[in-house]
């Protein structure tokens, strides 16, 4: 196991390496498209926590949408989503 | 009519019996209102996030239900005053998902580990 997560590392790390130049570190910085409007995405929901949890700091901050590239709509549901969840203590 | 999502958190002490009076009475008020309920789901203990009121764990009861405002107004005013609760939550929504239940899933998965562990 610990030799194909080091191989996956050397992978992405190549990939990175061609598209960034020397002074962009930022691994978020290629990701485009949103991932919670494409097809077949999971709707998003208060009751959804694992979905939520990829959406906040580990210090239980909302992330935003400029790191985590989700579109504008989306973000606003999922932040009204999240402060819901908050509020029954899920999160 | 609209439909609407309710969610009562429990206090950790309260017996099985007492969980069952409590969903009973809810959905009296309910139906004394001439709503529907479309579905109830027990979530079971959960860990809570954050201590409230010295509970670290709380019941979940979820009600998915389907009728005027009124009903609500109704329901939060009998749980503001009820001690054995903790918090409550309305959201209107446009769909009921019926099929996806988070928190059965979760159950599942954590006796899986317990047996491994």
């Amino acid at each position: 196991m610990i030799k194909r997560k080091k191989l996956k590392n050397k992978k992405n790390k190549q990939s990175n390496f061609a598209k960034l130049s020397i002074f962009q570190n930022n691994k978020y910085k290629f990701k485009k498209s949103c991932p919670l409007s494409v097809k077949g995405a999971p709707t998003i929901d208060y009751k959804n926590i694992r979905l939520l949890k990829k959406y906040i700091s580990e210090s239980g901050r909302i992330l935003p949408s400029r790191i985590t590239s989700v579109s504008l709509k989306k973000q606003k549901e999922l932040s009204t989503s999240i402060k819901r969840a908050r509020l029954l203590a899920l999160l | 009519m609209n439909l609407y999502e309710h969610t009562i958190v429990v206090k950790q002490d309260t017996s099985t019996a007492q969980i069952k009076k409590l969903t009973e009475k809810y959905s009296k008020i309910v139906e004394t209102n001439d709503g529907n309920i479309v579905q109830t789901e027990n979530w079971g203990l959960l860990n809570l996030s954050y201590i409230i009121k010295k509970n670290k764990k709380a019941n979940y009861i979820h009600f998915k239900i389907k009728g005027n405002g009124k009903i609500i107004k109704e329901l939060e005013k009998n749980e503001s005053i009820d001690q054995n609760l903790l918090r409550y939550l309305t959201v209107k929504v446009k769909k009921f998902d019926l099929e996806e239940k988070y928190f059965s899933k979760n159950d599942e998965k954590e006796k899986k580990e317990n047996n491994k562990n």
